[in-house]
């Protein structure tokens, strides 16, 4: 009888999602270069070193992969006994960053706490941990959250909280894609429509006014409806952006060969790296990143559905709410650079320089892989008619 | 469980997963058109803005031409250095800025003052002439608001031996003073320009295209020798040291070729490094200031009388120590009672000069003097150059002819007295005089006959012997022509000071067909001697010394000679 590999070493396999490895591996190989070719004269200016940066990205990616990997090998149901607990816990980081002294303030806002020397923005674990809340809220309160007239409403408090302590920080953006997230959930999981609309419409009055209460934010909105009028001061991002997409014409400058990034663009490695690669590989490498993420998406969702169609609710609901978190984040970034959304400091899934997006990243990345192995593996195993565990 | 019975295990809101798919996807199609409008559609529009942005056009510093010495001896040279630049609006640490400025000796005040008032500037000269290895530890500092530019400074070997001669730019390399500004046409070069790429904080990145380029500026060769520069230099410094004089002049003259083989002047200053000084000090004062020239035009009169026939050749003159003109008084220091013409010279009697220069007409005398050049520009060409004062004979009385004749009432320069003394040791010619090298002087002129400037020159030459007015301006081994004046001080309308001189003397050598004149002038000697013969003449004798030695003239002094070498001797 033919045994495979895995079997004789009597090791449980693993069944990934081939396809959705293979996207994230050249999401990431490309950010790479990316955030290589744009951060080396930084690295210079900052650190006297050219690999001052690619270096510490790389340790990042093996480190999220090494995350990921660990995270591959837990099981969903223990994320969904503690999703509770973890989103306690959520909230208590978000209450911690904004203690002075213990979160760390850049341009203003105290978003990071720092960790073993990398700096994790509290807002990702956040949106990783909201993803698995919600995804258990939702198969817990089914009933009420389909029947009841307040049922969406009431589901959504929590993330009243979240909103308000990362305003605190302030991090609207942040807050936009946790409530899109849970919003989204919410719907999927059948959320009354009517509900529902009043939902989206208090959501986007509620933005509306923080955005028309705040200077800056106006500011941005403004310098986003006309970056030209100010291209100086607040269209200065957005025009320096615009401009990269226009110097990368269809084919790019050529990896290494953007100007942009020499301290015309900020964030040039962060927020701002689809700009980057914009000028270096052309509306060719922009329109392989879009497709990639649009793949990303898709494949998420084709998880979440096989979750779904083998009964595994929760794991379904998970793999929707990262498919949802990916898509709609790898949205604003790319649109914020192209000028199609305002400015808003988002990092770019699996691609922007920084330790912290990398590991949460990653670690979403390894839970939705995880919805795909046991997928198949209930699959493979009801197919063989076997128990779980082949004994030798 | 089969596969096809899933459905029932689905949440029944398969319709929404497509939504919200298709939300998504549907974004990501708009980012697909946004990106095509970008990169296709709107391309041109935005590269145009990114050329604006990214690409300038800067000015390329041409090099300025060397100045050298007769010898190919660099007196000026450009280097290339670094100005540093403040851009108050892209500081990131001020404490740096200051460590910047301290390390430029900028004053920390300065740096506070910008930091309050023009914070939101985006250019200023930090300190421009920075040298190349203190820019580079700079650049390693790492602050945004510090850039640099390149530019040349001028440096200047010879340092304050050939300041005042050579001159020196501004820090826009445009000769303001002396040879850089009197041939600042030629030496300057023309900048050219290139397009370049910037980067976001304005730091030249890459050269796109050369638009125009640099033309450097055409080197100048002077006739100046930097070792009798030196030589004067130095022997010059000493003797105002000596004298505790207020200043002094001096000029080595080719008189052949009317070349002026140096010029030099204290007190001095280091062109190299202009802080703190005052502009006095750049005067070219052999060249720029004029004084009363007193004794030393004696020779020019005598000359001119014997050419005249104003005076024989063996005629006696009685002196009795004063002379009364209308009703004042001519004097010498002493009674030298009754002088042949070489006493005359050689007593440098004023009593006998004023009685010789009072039976030529005033228009004889003032022509005597007007072709000797005083009253014109010597016209070498250097900025600011003296005419002199030679007053107009139709006003002058029998006293001014008088006075006029032992060189009170007319101002000329050291370098315009050195020319005139041209014709005493070229046998009559008088050459013009050039800061450039030549072969041949083409606006010679003869003012005098071959036959009395040579007697007067051997009159001349017992000036500095036994009994003469200076000794002390010997040269060992060599015949020495030269006459002193020492110089009552103008004081403007109170009349002449009773304290304050001007020790003058002018020289030639040898004696026999003199190849060099030196001209000394040291202003207010105040150590005690204030004699031409005392004060200036030791001047002359050492750098005439210096000159012959340098140009290998053979001695013309037979008793001196050791015997062997008498033979080839020809002069």
């Amino acid at each position: 009888m033919k045994i495979s590999f895995f079997e004789a070493l009597d090791i449980r396999p693993f069944y990934p999602d081939k396809t959705l490895l293979g996207v994230c591996a050249a999401l990431l190989l490309m950010g790479y270069l990316i955030v290589a070719s744009s951060s080396l004269h930084l690295g210079v200016k900052t650190a006297g070193d050219v690999f001052h940066y690619p270096l510490r990205q790389m340790i990042h990616i093996v480190l999220g992969l090494i995350g990921g990997g660990l995270i591959c090998m837990i099981p969903m149901s223990v994320w969904q006994r503690y999703s509770r607990v973890l989103f306690i816990i959520a909230l208590v980081l978000l209450i911690v960053v904004l203690i002075p002294g213990i979160g760390v303030k850049v341009n203003g806002s105290i978003r990071w706490i720092s960790l073993a020397g990398i700096r994790i923005q509290v807002s990702e674990v956040v949106k990783l941990v909201s993803v698995l809340y919600m995804a258990g809220y939702v198969l817990r309160y089914q009933q009420q959250l389909q029947k009841s007239d307040y049922g969406a409403i009431k589901s959504l408090a929590p993330f009243i909280l979240v909103g308000a302590l990362l305003l605190m920080e302030p991090d609207l953006g942040s807050a936009v894609v946790i409530v899109v997230i849970a919003m989204g959930i919410l719907f999927l999981a059948g959320a009354r429509l009517k509900q529902f609309a009043w939902l989206i419409l208090a959501a986007l009055v509620l933005v509306a006014l923080l955005i028309w209460v705040s200077p800056y934010r106006w500011a941005r909105i403004t310098a986003f409806l006309d970056p030209w009028a100010d291209a100086r001061n607040t269209g200065f991002q957005l025009v320096q952006a615009l401009i990269a997409f226009g110097q990368g014409g269809l084919f790019g400058l050529g990896l290494g060969n953007g100007i942009q990034k020499l301290f015309y663009l900020p964030e040039a490695h962060t927020d701002f790296l689809f700009s980057v690669l914009a000028e270096e590989c052309g509306l060719l490498g922009v329109l392989l990143v879009i497709s990639l993420f649009s793949l990303l998406v898709w494949r998420i969702f084709a998880v979440g559905r096989q979750a779904e169609q083998a009964g595994q609710r929760f794991n379904a609901n998970v793999a929707y709410g990262m498919g949802i978190w990916f898509g709609f984040q790898a949205f604003v970034n790319m649109g914020v650079n192209m000028g199609l959304l305002p400015t808003k400091g988002i990092t770019l899934p699996l691609m922007s320089y920084g330790g912290g997006s990398m590991l949460v990243m990653c670690a979403a990345i390894a839970i939705v892989l995880r919805v795909s192995h046991e997928v198949q593996e209930k699959q493979v195993t009801q197919a063989k008619g076997v128990v779980r565990w082949k004994s030798a | 469980m089969d596969f096809g019975h899933d459905k029932t295990q689905e949440s029944g809101f398969e319709g929404r997963r497509t939504v919200i798919l298709a939300l998504l996807l549907f974004a990501m199609l708009s980012l697909v058109i946004k990106a095509v409008y970008l990169q296709v559609v709107d391309k041109h529009f935005l590269q145009k803005r990114a050329r604006q942005q990214y690409s300038d056009i800067v000015s390329v510093p041409a090099y300025r031409g060397q100045i050298k010495d007769r010898q190919g001896e660099a007196l000026a040279i450009s280097t290339p250095i670094q100005a540093v630049i403040l851009k108050p609006n892209k500081v990131e640490d001020w404490g740096k800025v200051k460590e910047i400025a301290d390390l430029l000796g900028v004053s920390t005040k300065k740096i506070q003052a910008i930091q309050r008032h023009s914070a939101n500037k985006s250019f200023i000269y930090l300190k421009r002439q920075v040298n190349p290895d203190l820019a580079e530890k700079i650049r390693l500092m790492n602050e945004a608001g510090i850039g640099f530019e390149k530019a040349l400074k001028r440096f200047y070997p010879a340092g304050e031996v050939a300041g005042h001669l050579v001159g020196f730019t501004n820090v826009d390399d445009v000769g303001l003073e002396g040879i850089e500004r009197a041939y600042d046409a030629i030496l300057k070069g023309q900048p050219g320009k290139k397009k370049v790429i910037k980067d976001g904080k304005g730091h030249i990145i890459n050269d796109l295209e050369i638009i125009r380029e640099p033309i450097a500026g055409q080197d100048l060769t002077l006739s100046i020798d930097n070792r009798i520069q030196y030589l004067a230099y130095r022997e010059l410094k000493k003797a105002v040291i000596e004298n505790q004089a207020a200043a002094a002049a001096l000029v080595v003259l080719d008189a052949k070729t009317g070349e002026v083989l140096a010029a030099v002047n204290q007190p001095a200053f280091n062109p190299n490094n202009r802080q703190r000084l005052n502009a006095k000090y750049y005067r070219n004062r052999a060249i720029i200031d004029v004084f009363e020239p007193g004794s030393t035009v004696k020779p020019f009169v005598m000359l001119a009388a014997l050419d005249g026939g104003y005076v024989g050749v063996d005629e006696k003159i009685e002196t009795h120590g004063f002379y009364r003109v209308k009703r004042r008084l001519v004097r010498d220091t002493h009674n030298y009672k009754t002088l042949d013409l070489t006493g005359v010279l050689k007593k440098s009697s004023n009593v006998a000069i004023s009685k010789i220069a009072l039976r030529m007409p005033a228009e004889f005398l003032w022509n005597t003097y007007q072709r000797l050049g005083f009253g014109v520009s010597a016209g070498v060409g250097f900025p600011g150059e003296a005419r002199g004062r030679l007053p107009d004979f139709q006003g002058w009385g029998k006293f001014e002819q008088a006075t006029l004749s032992f060189g009170y009432g007319l101002s000329v320069s050291v370098l315009q007295l050195a020319r005139a003394y041209t014709a005493l040791a070229d046998d009559g010619v008088l050459h013009s005089v050039s800061l450039l090298p030549r072969k041949k002087d083409d606006q010679a002129e003869r003012v005098f006959s071959i036959e009395n400037t040579r007697r007067v020159r051997r009159m001349l030459e017992a000036v500095v012997e036994k009994g003469g007015t200076a000794t002390r301006a010997r040269v060992p081994g060599y015949r020495v022509a030269g006459k002193t004046g020492t110089v009552k001080k103008s004081e403007g309308r109170k009349g002449y000071s009773k304290h304050n001189y001007f020790a003058v003397f002018v020289g030639m050598a040898p004696a026999s067909n003199p190849r060099y004149v030196i001209a000394v002038m040291v202003d207010d000697p105040s150590a005690g001697d204030y004699y031409g013969g005392l004060v200036a003449a030791p001047v002359f004798s050492k750098v005439m010394a210096g000159v012959l030695r340098v140009y290998g003239v053979s001695p013309d002094r037979e008793e001196s000679m050791p015997v062997l070498l008498m033979k080839n001797e020809t002069e």
